[in-house]
């Protein structure tokens, strides 16, 4: 088996005696999309420019094709490495068939001029990128999404095995965008050209890479299938954001969304508690925070949902191990909560032996007079996994309580 | 702004717009010498064919020990600095660069003065005036790349302000040169305006070579200005070696300027004018764009010293002051032109 066609080794390289990439390795195979991913400042530009070879690293070996790109003449790399840079704006007015001549320059001789491979090779790369009709046209006449095209149609024309973008997409609209990926994907389906892709954004890395490669401070933090990569805890880490990321149903991939915080209303001055699980509580934590509410939960199972939502608006709250009861100090220190509340929310989550104890707290803090709200959206007999417990003090916490029937009508009750 | 005009035929039109210009530059003076004689004399001097008996002998010695190597002088250094212009203009992504620009003009001039100055405009001077304008051309270019270059790379806007830095200088220590030069001044104001004045053979002899060897080096180093055009990160991805380039370019548009600076003078603005309106009509292509700016800017200075020696007659004007003239407001449109069109763009 033979190398692939691109493979960085321990890879260091520093702007002045900034080191900005630190030991990286990365490899990408024939036919491969690895996308490159990380916060700016991270590394990702200089990546390319070191693999490239317009950069010099500080250490480490780039090989291409098995040859060492460090020890190459610039004419040499540039028909095994080609670049498509963010944007090419000419100095002078050139027509698109010029540019896209320009990328057959790797292999003239110092006299010649083009010869019929040359022009084989234009033609091609410009029916690939649908630019034939503008040939005559001068670039800086051309709108942005048809510029790019002609400089992808350049780089294509270097007809190299390993192709690099850098942001490619930037300023584009969506149909370019999609548009422009699907081109490298079909080269690398049907050339094998090892693709190397910064992305900015993460969804469009995930779903149109093979591969993710997340850089952080010049260094490989996270490398793998995009669902390996694109976690939350990797977006807290590098991009020190909170997100959420789910699988889109329809493509298998990660998804992100990004948390905007929203902007938290006046203190009202009240407390409130919410007995959650299973990602029920997750609304109610969400939009009583937002009410202005000082806003405690538990007790929860930790990396449930509602734990992680109540983590991350930085709320108050008590919680256990997964798969554990909720043992006594957490009931005591819950209890706490419950009883200093002024507004006690009960969830319809679904209620077992390790968290029927809730329950009996709840039903305590309503008889002692705080004002109790159930919501009851799911019938308790579908979510009692303790053979009629949970259903029994669900009943009597029903007639010490207001019920609601949805979260809407839980909105209502609030107000 | 499409192309209207094939490149084929653009080429055709100069080189017969050259001989038109190369004719009337040779009958124009005077005395009248009709273009058909000229042709007839050269013809016979080529051995074509034999004496022309009708023609004089003094239409003879005006043609073949006047007129025609001025004429001759003038379509090579016009040809050398527009190449050197489409040369710089590629390097720097600039249309208003010219070789005046990084100081290759000034550092010519000084050499020049010095030898005015200590030798004379006379008898050895008139050997030593070129040569000395030669060096300080070569010898600036070479110490404002050294300047402008910080670490590895040369940056093109260090590499300007270089430039206009050591003209500025070079042009105060020319200043202090002249303040003490007595009768010398009238020689020195000559040669700074830029002149072609009866220079005989020898000059076409000793810079045709210089020209021809930096013309090549121009069309060898225009592919790759082409692609330095699309940026200098671009143009190194697409395998261009820039220190080499810049070295390369730098070294042959001062060769080309100080060829012309030597024999003529400083003549402004045709460095400046013929690539870029020859752009204009055949793109940006540098391996079109050279050869087209030789013949054009070849055209242009045989017009230019036949108004500068016909309008003031029996008088001469300096050359240098009619390109001036023509190419000052040519380069205010073109600042012009040029802030709009960024000015649009932002």
């Amino acid at each position: 088996m033979s190398e692939p066609p691109l493979v960085l080794e321990r890879v260091s390289a520093t702007y002045g005696r900034e080191p900005v990439l630190r030991e990286v390795d990365l490899e990408v195979g024939p036919g491969e999309i690895v996308g490159l991913v990380g916060p700016n400042g991270s590394g990702k530009t200089t990546l390319v420019r070191v693999a490239s070879r317009t950069l010099r690293p500080t250490a480490g070996s780039i090989r291409v094709g098995g040859q060492d790109l460090t020890r190459m003449s610039a004419h040499d790399a540039a028909r095994l490495v080609a670049v498509v840079p963010q944007d090419v704006v000419p100095a002078f007015t050139f027509t698109a068939l010029e540019l896209v001549l320009m990328g057959r320059s790797p292999y003239r001789t110092r006299w010649g001029g083009g010869g019929p491979q040359d022009w084989a090779k234009v033609r091609e790369a410009m029916a690939a990128t649908q630019v034939q009709h503008l040939a005559d046209r001068p670039v800086d006449e051309l709108s942005g999404g048809e510029r790019r095209r002609v400089v992808l149609a350049q780089a294509l024309a270097q007809d190299a095995p390993v192709l690099m973008l850098d942001e490619p997409t930037t300023h584009l609209d969506v149909r370019h965008v999609l548009d422009l990926l699907s081109i490298v994907r079909r080269l690398a389906e049907v050339e094998g050209t090892a693709v190397l892709a910064i992305h900015h954004d993460l969804n469009l890395a995930a779903s149109t890479c093979d591969r993710l490669v997340a850089l952080h401070r010049g260094a490989v933090v996270a490398s793998g299938t995009p669902a390996s990569v694109v976690t939350s805890a990797l977006l807290r880490e590098v991009y020190g954001v909170e997100a959420d990321v789910s699988t889109d149903p329809a493509t298998g991939r990660p998804s992100v969304r990004i948390g905007v915080p929203s902007e938290p209303a006046a203190p009202l001055g009240r407390r409130a508690h919410v007995v959650g699980g299973a990602g029920r509580g997750a609304p109610i934590l969400r939009g009583l925070a937002e009410a202005g509410y000082d806003v405690s939960a538990g007790v929860l199972h930790a990396s449930d949902t509602d734990a992680d939502v109540a983590e991350r608006l930085n709320l108050v709250r008590v919680s256990v191990p997964p798969f554990s009861a909720i043992d006594a100090e957490a009931e005591e220190a819950c209890r706490r909560l419950m009883f200093e509340a002024d507004l006690l929310v009960v969830c319809d989550a679904p209620f077992g032996p390790g968290n029927v104890a809730n329950l009996r707290l709840a039903l305590a803090t309503a008889r002692s007079g705080v004002q109790t709200i159930l919501l009851e959206q799911i019938p308790i007999e579908e979510r009692d996994f303790t053979d009629g417990e949970a259903s029994q003090i669900w009943s009597e916490l029903r007639s010490v309580a207001t019920v609601a029937r949805s979260y809407e009508e839980l909105e209502l009750v609030l107000r | 702004m499409r192309r209207a005009v094939p490149y084929r035929r653009v080429i055709l039109g100069l080189v017969a717009g050259l001989m038109a210009a190369f004719l009337l530059g040779v009958a124009v003076g005077a005395v009248w010498i009709p273009p058909i004689e000229t042709i007839r004399l050269i013809a016979w001097k080529l051995g074509l064919t034999a004496r022309p008996e009708d023609v004089s002998r003094a239409t003879e010695v005006i043609v073949f020990q006047l007129r025609l190597p001025r004429v001759l002088l003038a379509a090579i250094v016009g040809g050398a600095l527009a190449a050197s212009g489409a040369v710089f203009q590629g390097l720097f992504r600039n249309p208003l660069a010219d070789p005046a620009i990084i100081g290759v003009s000034s550092g010519a001039a000084l050499g020049a003065v010095l030898v005015i100055v200590t030798v004379g405009a006379g008898s050895l001077g008139a050997f030593a005036v070129p040569l000395a304008a030669f060096v300080g051309a070569i010898a600036t270019a070479f110490v404002v790349y050294r300047l402008a270059r910080i670490g590895p790379a040369v940056q093109v806007a260090t590499l300007l302000l270089a430039g206009i830095a050591i003209a500025a200088v070079i042009s105060s220590f020319m200043s202090l040169v002249m303040s003490f030069s007595g009768e010398e001044i009238r020689d020195i104001y000559a040669w700074l305006l830029g002149g072609l004045v009866a220079q005989g053979w020898r000059s076409v002899e000793i810079v045709s070579p210089v020209v021809i060897l930096g013309v090549a080096g121009a069309w060898l180093v225009a592919h790759e200005l082409n692609l330095i055009s699309l940026g200098e990160e671009r143009a190194a991805q697409l395998g261009v070696e820039l220190d080499r380039l810049k070295r390369t370019s730098i070294a042959v548009g001062a060769l080309l300027a100080a060829a012309a600076v030597s024999v003529a003078g400083v003549i402004g603005f045709v460095g400046l004018m013929t690539p870029h309106l020859l752009r204009l009509v055949i793109g940006s292509d540098h391996r079109r764009l050279v050869p087209a700016s030789v013949l054009g800017g070849a055209i242009l200075l045989i017009l230019a010293d036949l108004i500068a020696r016909t309008v003031v007659a029996p008088s001469e004007l300096p050359v240098g002051v009619v390109t001036a003239l023509i190419g000052g407001p040519f380069f205010i449109y073109l600042l012009r032109r040029e802030g709009r069109k960024a000015g649009a763009r932002v």
